[in-house]
């Protein structure tokens, strides 16, 4: 189980809105997406989680909605606002970047 | 948009705080429940699936927190349970919080009501037009002891005539008017102007119209304009007073004018004036010796700077063209003189007098505030160290450091907001009070407006007393002894807590003892000034304003006319002497002016020096047995002193001295030779035979100083103005029998303003008593404070040290030495404070001198005075915690803690 500490800090926003660019999903999903995705990799903390999911919402990123999840329970679904699309793009494309910064740096011999 | 979301978030939050807490409660509680399910499906039970859920959760209190902080709404909501939080704790603290909202409501409201006066007074603008670009020029003669000598008519046309940076000049003289048909007979305070005046002053009527330059000249109708506070206080605001006619008396003929207008409310100045009248009101105004004489100085003059002029340049040319005047007339500016020129704004110039005082009381206020502020900084101080325990568990909890500062900061708003409302309320009377005050030294403070400045000033020195106390106590996070505070739980005092306390107590000392000494200082001035012998039975002797009037009548029916009151008031019952003099004691003083030039015979005046100036008095027969002032030599004046007889003087003990150094005065002459009275017709300048000598009897100082005066018999000059009757009984009965035989004789005869000599010198001192009074009230507060202050920390700190008393009992100590200890600890506090105090006192009074020319500085007597005083309070502040520590009972002191 990795901290969120673990995570670059910001990393965890971004994936986050990555997630549910693609179609709006609760916590939990949007935790097991991350996970799957990343192939057990990155595991997602709830204390990281929903802090992060409300900060999110806070400012403006992602919207919350309920709604029926699939086996027809209540759940806060949450989406990606226009703003937060934006804000999304800037950010992969700026931790896109970084990454390819930080691998020519590991990379030299 | 995001910004609108944001706020609509926050707010949905803040007042829907229990759903948005049900939605997250439900939503963390969602999660669970698809982890769960998650597990079971991959095989596990459902207990240990539940178990290993909330085991991997973690904490759900501390996410269901993290998400909150994440809304940034806590701050607000936690500062309102804070504020609640305070109450509480103030409640139950009731003597707590009850000294320091009493000392916090003091020190806010001294200085709330304070401002509130020097903005009124010193920094509202007039509302006189352009008010910036009105100017007062002055002459100064410093040579002869004045300040101010005024203008006279020739002077006034030179300057008018060559200064260019002025665009015009207005001119004023203050002259006292028997006015005759508005109410009673009386005699009231005038301006006599020319046609510029108000068109300088730039003001405007209520009513009718002002006068301008058709009421200027000699040809001109009688015209009068009454100030806004007479017409509506003695007037009640009739409008049908204008067109009305009154009968005016100065020097000269009585002449006839008619009330055209009424000015708006302003400030009066050069004098508190009732009406304001055109030059041909008086006589003396047209005549030789007013238009043609250089030295008869008695008119004020006002300026409005020309467009693009500065005040610098005005004063520049009013320098230069001043300058060629005394070249061109050097008879008239005697060196000795010194005379100078000066100009300055109109507003600096009527607040010049009140601003020393008023800055002196912002000072003092300051102090008080200071005063106030440490001792609650002290009171909260010790309050927090006994909650150590409670900051401690609370810090445990996990409360950060600022969370902390910010309850500790709400109870203080709390406590400085509620002591602010408490100051601005009780500041209100006290403005009213101030005000009164000030208005002995400036008339802008009678109608001072208490506005919402107060509220701010209240409201900004509330919060911050409010931060200042907050950062004041240390507080327990990141502390090594926390654990220790944790599981005693009881008060532990530490040497820094108890050092900063020590630093209150003596700031506080400091600051009472500045305002004490200067607050004995000026009661050791003033009782030195209410003891001075006069020589006077001044308890018995009556004064009464009795101006000379001559209205249809001759000469010679005016002195029978006052020879007859005279005779009448003699044979009332109870009158031991009546006589008419010419100058209320102390009241008038400075009214004569400097005096009047003159020589004697056989006196030689060394090369360079002027002839020597004289008081100039007249007295009827019986002056000097009235009031009790012997006649060393010769006779007082009698009967056959009359206006047909031979012209007489008697003279003074100095100036006897002085003139005829140890040569019989008797017989000999004295000759007036002011070039004032050249102008005069009919003035004897012939040599006047001295028939007496009396006593020294200085009419114009509180502190008597040697005085050269000439008395002429009333008789000789039919001018006086002044009753002085000698009682047997109580003074004040005599009042209405004098007033009914004088208005049986001539019913528009004004007689006025009595009082007894006694009351007279109260009344003169009255300034003086006010300052004492406001002043020591303002120290004996500092004191109570103070020793409160002392105190304060010393019981705090006794009760914290039970167990070491209980310890040094034990050993042996016995309770008397404790009970010197502490007494000896308050003690040095107060010496301290007082070292202290000194020095920044005389720091402070360094730094007010280099302001304030006349600044007095309190003598060794006073100050040490003081100094045990204070001493003496924090002796007496530090008894009853002594008292506490030596009765400590020995056992309860160990078991304690």
């Amino acid at each position: 189980m990795s901290k969120p500490t673990d995570l670059v800090q910001g990393t965890l926003d971004l994936l986050i809105l990555k997630i549910i660019l693609l179609e709006p999903a609760h916590g939990w999903a949007i935790a097991q997406r991350i996970r799957q995705i990343s192939k057990d990799v990155l595991q997602v903390n709830q204390g990281a989680l929903y802090p992060a999911l409300h900060r999110l919402e806070q400012q403006g990123w992602i919207a919350a909605e309920w709604g029926e999840s699939e086996n027809n329970r209540r759940a806060k679904y949450y989406s990606l606002t226009r703003d937060g699309r934006k804000y999304m793009q800037k950010e992969q494309a700026n931790w896109v970047r970084l990454s390819t910064a930080i691998g020519l740096v590991l990379d030299t011999e | 948009m995001r910004g609108l979301t944001k706020i609509s978030h926050r707010i949905r939050s803040l007042f829907r705080r229990d759903a948005v807490d049900a939605e997250l409660d439900e939503e963390l509680k969602i999660h669970l429940e698809f982890e769960i399910q998650q597990k079971i499906a991959a095989g596990m039970l459902p207990g240990a699936a539940r178990r290993a859920a909330m085991i991997e959760f973690g904490g759900l209190e501390s996410v269901r927190e993290e998400c909150k902080d994440m809304r940034r709404v806590n701050w607000i909501s936690d500062f309102v349970r804070d504020v609640a939080f305070g109450a509480r704790m103030l409640r139950k603290n009731a003597g707590f919080t009850a000294i320091a909202l009493l000392t916090l409501a003091l020190g806010i409201g001294a200085n709330a009501a304070i401002f509130t006066l020097v903005r009124g007074v010193l920094l509202r603008p007039l509302v006189n037009r352009d008010e910036s670009r009105l100017i007062y020029i002055r002459q100064t003669a410093k040579g002869l002891g004045m300040d101010n000598q005024l203008f006279s008519v020739p002077e006034i046309e030179d300057i008018r005539a060559s200064v260019k940076s002025v665009k015009e000049f207005g001119d004023f003289s203050t002259l006292g008017f028997t006015m005759v048909g508005l109410g009673e007979p009386r005699v009231v305070q005038s301006g006599v102007v020319d046609g510029n005046y108000f068109e300088v002053m730039g003001l405007r009527p209520v009513l009718g119209r002002l006068l301008d330059m058709r009421d200027d000249g000699p040809k001109a109708e009688g015209a009068v304009v009454l100030t806004y506070r007479f017409w509506t206080t003695v007037l009640k605001s009739d409008p049908t007073v204008l067109g009305r006619t009154v009968r005016l008396e100065s020097f000269g003929p009585p002449q006839f004018a008619s009330i055209v207008g009424v000015l708006e409310p302003s400030v009066p100045y050069p004098a508190d004036t009732e009406l304001i009248a055109n030059v041909v009101t008086s006589p003396h105004h047209l005549s030789a010796t007013m238009v043609t004489g250089r030295v008869h100085r008695m008119t004020e003059l006002f300026g409005r700077l020309a467009p693009g002029a500065t005040l610098e340049q005005a004063r520049a040319e009013l320098t230069a063209v001043y300058a060629n005047m005394v070249k061109d007339h050097q008879e008239s500016y005697s060196k000795k003189a010194d005379s100078h020129i000066e100009a300055r704004l109109l507003r600096d110039e009527i607040t010049s007098r009140a601003r020393t005082v008023l800055l002196v009381l912002l000072a003092a206020s300051g102090l008080i505030f200071i005063i106030a502020c440490s001792n609650v900084a002290n009171l909260i101080l010790a309050r927090t160290v006994r909650r150590e325990g409670e900051l401690s568990v609370r810090s445990a909890l996990g409360a950060t450091s600022g969370a902390l500062r910010r309850t500790l900061l709400a109870e203080n708003l709390l406590l400085c907001g509620a002591g602010a409302l408490l100051g601005v309320i009780t500041a209100r009377p006290m403005v009213a009070i101030l005000a009164r005050y000030a208005s002995r030294f400036s008339v802008r403070a009678l109608d001072l407006k208490v506005d919402s400045t107060m509220l701010w000033v209240g409201a900004g020195l509330a919060v911050v007393a409010a931060v200042l106390l907050a950062f004041i106590p240390r507080l327990p996070a990141g502390h090594a002894s926390q654990g220790n505070s944790l599981t005693s739980g009881s008060v532990r005092i530490t040497g820094g807590t108890k050092r900063r306390l020590r630093v209150f107590a003596v700031i506080q000392i400091a600051a009472s003892f500045v305002l004490l000494a200067g607050a004995s200082m000026l009661v050791k001035t003033l009782v030195s000034l209410q003891s001075i012998q006069t020589g006077m039975d001044m308890r018995r002797i009556l004064t009464l304003d009795m101006p000379t009037t001559t209205y249809g009548k001759t000469k010679e029916q005016v002195v029978a006319t006052y020879r007859e009151i005279l005779r009448r008031i003699q044979a009332l019952p109870g009158v031991q002497r009546v006589a008419i003099g010419s100058l209320t004691p102390w009241r008038d003083a400075g009214a004569f002016g400097p005096g009047l030039q003159f020589t004697a015979d056989g006196y030689v005046r060394a090369a360079g020096e002027e002839d020597p100036r004289a008081g100039f008095r007249t007295v009827s027969p019986g002056f000097f047995a009235s009031l009790g002032v012997p006649i060393l030599e010769g006779r007082d004046f009698d009967e056959s002193d009359r206006s047909t007889s031979e012209p007489v003087v008697i003279i003074s003990q100095t100036l006897a001295q002085r003139m005829f150094q140890g040569r019989d005065p008797l017989n000999r002459h004295i000759t007036w030779t002011d070039p004032v009275l050249k102008f005069i017709p009919g003035i004897k300048i012939d040599p006047i035979r001295i028939v007496g000598i009396a006593a020294d009897l200085d009419d114009e100082h509180i502190i008597p100083n040697p005085a050269v005066t000439i008395y002429m018999p009333f008789e000789q000059l039919t001018f006086g103005g002044r009753l002085f009757v000698h009682a047997n009984t109580d003074p004040y009965s005599l009042v209405a029998p004098i007033t009914r035989i004088v208005h049986e004789m001539s019913a528009e005869q004004p007689v006025e303003h009595a009082a007894t000599l006694a009351d007279v010198r109260a009344e003169v001192l009255s300034p003086e008593r006010l300052n004492t009074f406001v002043f020591g009230g303002f120290a004996l507060v500092a004191l109570a404070i103070a020793v409160v202050g002392v105190a304060g920390v010393l019981a705090f700190s006794v009760s914290a040290r039970t167990r070491e008393f209980g310890i040094r009992l034990a050993i042996g100590a016995q309770p008397r030495q404790l009970l010197t200890r502490v007494i000896v600890e308050g003690a040095l506090m107060g010496g301290a404070g007082i070292v202290v105090g000194g020095a920044g006192g005389l720091a402070l009074a360094r730094l007010a001198g280099s302001y304030f020319q006349d600044m007095q500085m309190p003598g060794a007597i006073v100050v040490v005075v003081s100094a045990i005083v204070l001493l003496a309070a924090t002796v007496i502040a530090s008894a009853l915690p002594a008292a506490r520590a030596a009765r400590v009972d020995v056992i309860q002191a160990l078991r304690a803690e």
